[in-house]
């Protein structure tokens, strides 16, 4: 469509060209009527969409919208008439349902308030926390309506051994140990009912579907946070200066907020020019080894601590004296304590050792301050997930044959986890952000304030839900904790945000780092708690006493007695038999995704090619533009000369503006 | 529009709704803020509110740009800044959630555009580093220091190479700056 998007108010543009008031009303009168006729050929909802972007103040929008209407109304019949009302009221039907939406969505009031004060980056952190909530409400809600409310329901089997202690709430056994909370509270019975409810499969298909839908709405989300974000990079290199103009925060209305977000910018510009001045300046080459060998000498140590880390939690726990002990006496409080020990040194090992890794980056040097941000998550995240990866080689390996009823148990540890972790998160933000206010504002004026760690918070809840979406196979009621725990810590977070901290320094590629943290949530998160669930469900015998899988070989057996028990040529059975099984059609699949990727590959260098040409095609143009208008003023100031000998044959010329050509389209 | 508590009639609404990109509850939002406005304004009705009276409004009052925005988005004939509701609406519908990136970029442009000439020269890419930085002297920037960035400036997105950046160079380094729609918003 054609842009109207050039002559500022009035064709204040065209008045610098020399041109009458006549000719500029005849002008803007013929952009007008091309814009009519445009808007008129265009569908009801596309008109609609149009005129709403059209960039002119209110009331001309309205005589052009009043003029497509009555160039349309002479053109249709009463039938199309018709039509355009219920497009009309179906418009506003579903305006209506946005708006009604609007009024459901939680705490839109305080995140507001949040960005208003904080900026975008810090309300980044609010909004991630708010998505991974919606996912642990969704899992709540199908486990308990498709698993739990059948099993309380028909089969209620709860043979309570020992009375509720208080110790329960931390340790996740005695009390609860037959309870639903866990996978040995269900049997797999096949439900006598009028449509016949098989427990089974119910529990399988479920987990099973909540965990397929989580992977396609993250794979949906990571694809288009990283299409919006990492457009292609052509042309010449951006030193990030427009990037951080166009990053300054109108929504942010705090004076104090706004004044420190001037001094950041200002510090940041200043960083980015030095930083330009450097690249050109190269390193001498012991200088660069120097460096490189000081990266090498951090790198190490980080490791070292990930894997020292890693041996400490496996020693402790298969240490014969805490592991199992719990298991023969459940009256034993003192051993069932100590079960909380090993949930106590993972948090203290996530607590320590990334401020042992902040410290081990300082005696680096990065030539770039975004470069140090990512280094420091990949460091933290190779720790999370080697304490993770271990804690469930340990849990699948020794359980299985050891224990009776081990999913329990498995889901027991991982309430643990999930508990302890929640309680090291409140002491963190009493000590970490109230104490150390308190000490930076009134005792040690150099420490200063705080500020809100994005990174560490946003990589503590991506841990957080890893353990969940673990404890999901194992424990279908574990939502409920995990919403629970969001909820407060969403509004700790918050009271201690406002009474504490101050906005992080780097405040500039807020939407690069968001796409990070949803790949970080993708990769080893979910597909890590994935693979493990797989593993469990394909290749582990179940135990034998307790839970919906007793008796068979692995939980997936279930899935072939199934298909075995479907009548024959059931189209159920003739997909699971001849296309999931078959490894022919998994060859076929790969070969045609390769292909299509091959092809949107060739598809990208062409286009790049083609804006290079592009680029060059305007710049070329440029320079023609400069040629005419040098032209230009030559024939004028050879009229001028001219005039001044014959005034009377010649109009006053008005003021030429160099730069007139500045204000014509750039058609591309 | 005039009395203390006056109500939109719901023809105006309904338009107001279909021409611009806010929803029915933020123009009955903004309609009880202008009105507020208007009462505490001294003298005649008129029903254009000054800038004055617009700058105490808390969205804009700290805002580097809100003497701009108002010249912006004013549709008043002696160009004093002063917004009808009409202009109101305007200014809330850019800067509202919905708003697409061509609104939003092509009204930026217009408020960095200091001189008003249609294109960003150097003049006012300096006014806009000036606002955007701090007033005190330890955050000003050098004028050695701004003639850098201006260059910088100026080889990151001046494409056909005139020393200025006019609306299209703009919108083309805006879509490559994916922070820029959400931070270009005021909600009230």
């Amino acid at each position: 469509m054609r842009r109207m998007s050039v002559f500022p108010q009035h064709g204040t543009a065209l008045g610098n060209l020399g041109l009458t008031a006549n000719e500029i009303r005849q002008e803007t009168e013929n952009n007008t009527s091309e814009l009519v006729s445009d808007l008129v050929n265009l569908s009801a909802r596309a008109r609609f969409q149009a005129i709403q972007s059209l960039h002119m103040p209110f009331n001309e929008k309205k005589t052009i919208r009043n003029r497509v209407n009555s160039v349309k109304l002479s053109k249709t019949i009463l039938a199309a008439d018709c039509r355009q009302q219920v497009s009309q009221s179906f418009r506003r039907f579903r305006a209506s349902l946005a708006s009604a939406r609007q009024h459901l969505i939680i705490w839109q009031g305080t995140l507001k308030e949040i960005g208003g004060r904080f900026g975008t980056s810090v309300l980044s952190y609010f909004l991630f926390l708010k998505w991974l909530l919606k996912f642990n409400l969704f899992s709540l809600i199908i486990n308990f309506c498709f698993i739990t409310i059948p099993q309380i329901v028909h089969a209620p089997n709860i043979s309570s051994i020992t009375g509720f202690r208080g110790l329960e709430l931390l340790t996740g056994v005695g009390y609860f140990n037959q309870t639903v909370l866990f996978y040995g509270g269900y049997n797999g019975e096949v439900i006598v009912s009028k449509p016949a409810y098989n427990m089974q499969l119910a529990y399988f298909f479920t987990v099973a579907a909540y965990l397929v839908l989580c992977g396609v709405s993250l794979i949906y989300s990571m694809s288009r946070s990283f299409q919006k974000n990492f457009v292609l990079e052509t042309g010449p290199v951006s030193g990030g200066a427009w990037r951080l103009l166009c990053s300054w925060d109108f929504s942010v209305v705090n004076a104090k907020a706004i004044q420190y977000n001037k001094n950041n910018l200002a510090i940041q510009l200043k960083e980015s020019l030095s930083e330009r001045l450097q690249e050109k300046n190269k390193m001498s080459l012991s200088d660069r080894i120097k460096h490189l060998s000081l990266h090498l000498l951090a790198w190490l140590l980080s490791l070292g601590l990930a894997l020292g880390s890693g041996a400490g939690i496996y020693f402790l726990g298969t240490d014969p004296e805490l592991a199992f002990s719990f298991n023969h006496d459940p009256s034993d409080l003192g051993a069932e304590a100590s079960t909380l020990l090993l949930p106590v040194v993972v948090s203290l090992i996530n607590l320590i050792v990334p401020l042992l890794y902040s410290l081990i980056s300082k005696i680096e040097s990065y030539s770039n301050p975004r470069a140090k941000i990512y280094i420091s998550i990949v460091r933290n995240v190779i720790l999370k997930m080697s304490i993770l990866g271990i804690l469930c080689f340990y849990w699948l390996n020794f359980f299985p044959d050891n224990i009776s009823c081990w999913e329990s148990f498995v889901g027991q540890s991982v309430y643990r986890l999930l508990i302890i972790d929640f309680i090291f998160c409140l002491l963190g933000i009493f000590f970490g952000e109230f104490l150390r206010n308190v000490i930076g504002a009134m005792c040690i004026q150099s420490l200063g304030v705080p500020e809100f760690d994005i990174a560490r918070n946003v990589l503590d809840l991506i841990y957080a839900q890893t353990l969940a979406w673990i404890g999901i196979y194992f424990s279908p009621l574990l939502p409920v904790m995990q919403v629970l725990k969001l909820f407060i810590i969403f509004y700790m977070k918050k009271i201690s945000l406002s009474m504490n901290c101050q906005p992080p320094k780097h405040t500039g590629r807020a939407t690069q780092i968001q796409t990070v943290f949803i790949a970080l949530l993708f990769f080893p998160s979910f597909v890590g708690a994935l693979s493990m669930v797989a593993f469990t469900v394909w290749s582990l015998k179940p135990s034998d006493q307790c839970g919906p899988f007793q008796g068979l070989d692995t939980p997936f057996h279930i899935i072939f007695s199934w298909t075995d028990s479907l009548p024959e040529n059931h189209w159920v059975g003739w997909i699971f038999e001849n296309i999931l099984r078959s490894e022919l059609f998994y060859y076929l699949i790969s070969l045609i995704v390769l292909v299509i990727t091959y092809f949107l590959w060739q598809i990208t260098q062409g286009r790049k090619q083609l804006i290079k040409t592009l680029r060059e095609g305007i710049v070329n143009e440029g320079n023609d533009k400069a040629f005419l208008l040098n032209k230009l003023q030559n024939l004028q100031k050879e009229r001028r000369e001219m005039a001044s000998y014959r005034p009377q044959d010649f109009d006053q010329t008005p003021h030429f503006n160099p730069n007139w050509m500045n204000t014509l389209p750039l058609d591309m | 529009m005039g009395g203390t508590s006056s109500k939109l009639p719901k023809d105006l609404l309904s338009e107001y709704q279909e021409l611009t990109f806010l929803t029915k509850q933020e123009i009955l939002m903004a309609h009880k803020i202008f009105s507020e406005l208007q009462d505490r304004e001294n003298g005649l009705y008129s029903s254009r509110v000054s800038m004055e009276k617009i700058l105490t409004l808390p969205e804009l009052k700290s805002n580097p740009f809100r003497k701009r925005i108002c010249h912006v988005f004013s549709t008043s004939d002696m160009k004093d800044g002063s917004l009808s509701f009409e202009d109101f609406l305007d200014l809330l519908s850019a800067f509202s959630d919905s708003a697409t990136l061509e609104i939003k970029s092509h009204y930026a442009f217009r408020i960095f555009d200091f001189d008003d000439d249609g294109t960003l020269d150097a003049r006012d890419l300096e006014k806009l580093v000036n606002s955007l930085t701090g007033e005190t002297d330890d955050t000003r920037l050098t004028g050695e220091e701004m003639r850098q960035l201006i260059s910088n400036i100026l080889e990151e997105s001046d494409i056909d190479k005139d020393g200025t950046v006019n609306l299209s160079e703009f919108q083309h380094v805006i879509s490559r700056s994916p922070d820029f729609v959400s931070s270009f918003k005021i909600v009230l």
